[in-house]
């Protein structure tokens, strides 16, 4: 059994009408240990996926109509709150895009951790056990850095931050929601590196969130690629990097630059990522897709293993060849 | 801090110095002057109103007046004799006395009372304090519970209804509501009209019980009308700082945390809501002293605001110029007292710069 299994979720904002849906029959699977890689572009759904797994989307506005999120086998979605409180954190930590704004301005980091630790490993808030947190993800002088208030810190240090408090309770899934977006680029391979380190020693599972491949490729093992909230691809990490099946995964490959290319225009993906709630008919990428056929805006193409462990949802895919 | 401090105090000198400048300006441009109702007497001369104009310096321009006023505030003619003769005085403490006498500022003495406008104004502190004490108790005790819990409570009925009465608040004029609750006391005879206490207490022992009781009675509506004035501004400011700050990343990092709502509302983002309070929380520190105008006229309270509003309508000068220095001060106190909670409350804000 994977220790969380996220089955045909559909989640809209809003009600009748007025109700748009931001993620539509989205599945998603994680092992224990493993790291599963969500890739897409700003607004297709993958951080509030995220946010889902522990049911922290507001409702209302948010609802979900069907679906399932079985975390070690109990549906999320049918919890009542109390139990919820024993998940977040517990099993399923966070660290989020802006660590600046992500930590709370008037309290010491130092009590941030240890109000982590008060809530699921009671008998282990001490300062001791703050600073040994510290020192697991790299903080120098953890023991004059406890005291410290979230500004006093560079945003890098803050994220280890985010990191060490999110590793307090010991968690089985770390869920990591563009960690390394507003740091830059020498921090974010320190904070990458920290994550692959703690993964090998911690043996977690790591659910990254982000919108850049080149992150994927160092650290995940299986990787999905979302857009307009659905998976449009679902491959092991080497394959998909080398080798994407997808027309929509060709072109976000095609717009990573490259070290060493003769220097010309950046690619891009012509057209704009729709608006929830204004997806196109049939299959959601038709409109920017280079490789699109009349009949792709009248049937939704389903998402289907074409190889082993590789999925698609292109229609192309499922005549045999694109 | 020490430095900070002193930096400040500096500060209030210049201020303090324009305020004064200002209002004698003021004063000036009114027309007429505090002798000007005595014109119209036929049993007071041209001559005896001259002689009374060149008393107080008002044939000079407003200037001349007012470096007169300044000279006055230490130096006033004579000021060496008193010294002395508070030095001659055979009592206690008589260093601690000269001292006291050199440094205190001479206001001047009021053209109308014939008193020192400082004492008049001491006189009438106590009664302004205890108004708008009162109403900032009742003011600050009701509309932070409604605003939090309306903000906890979005588009609820708790919500629409405080917004109901938050407009309400906003839309009755203070001078109106001061007229309805003197109607309400009339009609229902449950509390007395006007004054800060009742006739028969004269004489009775200042901390007797019956007449802090009463003393509280005559209290209540006045500062009730002066509360509601500001429960309005106060409750729907705190309910968007709260939902402003329920909406931010932190809280969600809290809820993330498996912190219960209880905690992530009152302890993440409570505590990051009351921040902009604390600097309204200072300008109403200096509201305390300075007087409410409105509610000490229509609801004949003796405070402050209507002995400053009777001293302008008499033009007399060195009793405007006392108050008006006095509320001008406590609002720098305030704004002080606001700064210095501020940095308490929130780690970001230094105060050395």
């Amino acid at each position: 059994m994977p220790l969380l299994d996220i089955q045909d979720l559909h989640l809209e904002f809003g009600t009748g009408a007025d109700a748009v849906r931001a993620v539509d029959g989205l599945s998603l699977t994680i092992a224990e240990g493993e790291t599963l890689g969500l890739v897409g572009e700003s607004g297709c759904g993958k951080s509030v996926t995220a946010l889902s797994i522990t049911r922290l989307v507001p409702a209302p506005p948010a609802r979900y109509t069907s679906g399932r999120i079985l975390l070690d086998g109990k549906d999320v979605l049918k919890m009542e709150q109390s139990k919820l409180r024993h998940i977040r954190g517990k099993m399923v930590s966070y660290i989020f895009q802006e660590p600046g704004s992500s930590l709370n301005p008037v309290f010491r980091v130092g009590s941030q951790i240890k109000e982590s630790l008060q809530l699921h490993r009671p008998e282990m808030a001490t300062d001791s056990e703050v600073i040994r947190l510290l020192k697991l993800v790299g903080i120098p002088a953890p023991e004059l850095r406890i005291k410290d208030y979230p500004h006093q810190m560079s945003g890098g240090m803050q994220q280890r931050i985010m990191i060490a408090m999110a590793l307090a309770s010991e968690p089985r899934l770390l869920v990591a929601d563009e960690p390394t977006t507003a740091l830059d680029v020498t921090i974010q391979a320190q904070i990458l590196d920290l994550l692959r380190d703690l993964k090998q020693r911690l043996r977690m599972s790591i659910l990254l969130i982000t919108h850049n491949l080149g992150i994927v490729g160092d650290i995940a093992d299986r990787v999905a690629v979302m857009y307009a909230g659905q998976v449009v691809e679902l491959a092991p990490a080497r394959d998909l990097l080398q080798r994407p099946l997808h027309p929509y995964t060709q072109a976000l490959m095609n717009s990573v630059p490259k070290l060493g290319r003769e220097a010309g225009r950046l690619q891009s993906i012509p057209g704009t990522v729709p608006a929830v709630g204004a997806f196109p008919s049939g299959c959601r990428f038709h409109p920017r897709c280079p490789k699109a056929q009349p009949d792709c805006s009248k049937k939704v193409p389903e998402l289907i293993e074409v190889e082993p462990s590789r999925f698609v949802r292109c229609p192309y895919w499922s005549h045999g060849k694109l | 801090m020490g430095q900070f401090l002193i930096k400040r105090v500096l500060h209030m000198i210049p201020i303090l110095l324009g305020v004064s400048l200002l209002t004698f300006l003021l004063l000036d441009l009114t027309p007429g002057d505090y002798f000007t109702a005595l014109e119209n007497n036929p049993q007071i001369t041209k001559e005896r109103l001259d002689q009374l104009r060149a008393k107080w310096h008002l044939d000079e321009s407003w200037y001349v007046q007012y470096g007169y006023w300044i000279k006055n505030l230490w130096f006033a003619n004579g000021k060496l004799g008193d010294l002395k003769s508070q030095w001659n005085k055979e009592a206690d403490g008589r260093v601690w006395r000269v001292i006291k006498h050199a440094v205190m500022p001479d206001f001047g003495d009021s053209l109308q009372y014939k008193q020192p406008s400082s004492q008049l104004i001491t006189l009438r502190l106590w009664n302004t304090f205890m108004l708008s004490l009162m109403a900032m108790i009742l003011a600050w005790g009701i509309a932070l519970p409604l605003g939090i819990w309306a903000a906890v409570k979005k588009d609820s009925w708790v919500d629409r209804s405080c917004s109901g009465i938050a407009f309400l608040g906003l839309s009755i004029p203070e001078i109106l509501l001061g007229l309805l609750a003197l109607m309400f006391a009339y009609s229902t005879g449950w509390f007395p009209i006007g004054g800060v206490e009742s006739d028969m207490y004269y004489g009775v022992d200042e901390w007797s019980i019956p007449r802090l009781m009463d003393r509280f009675h005559h209290l209540l509506l006045p500062a009730a009308v002066l509360a509601a004035s500001s429960l309005a501004g106060l409750m729907r400011q705190m309910r968007s700082n709260l939902l402003d700050t329920l909406r931010a990343e932190y809280v969600t990092t809290a809820r993330a945390k498996g912190l219960g709502e209880g905690w992530v509302i009152y302890k993440h983002a409570l505590r990051n809501a009351i921040n902009p309070l604390l600097t309204i929380f200072g300008y109403s520190l200096a509201h305390l002293l300075s007087g409410a105008f409105i509610v000490e006229n229509v609801m004949s309270w003796p405070g402050l605001g209507r002995l400053t509003l009777e001293a302008l309508q008499q033009q007399d000068y060195p009793l405007v110029v006392a108050a008006v220095l006095m509320a001008t001060a406590l609002l720098m106190a305030g704004n002080f007292v606001a700064d210095l909670l501020l940095a308490w409350s929130d780690p970001r804000i230094r105060l050395e710069k």
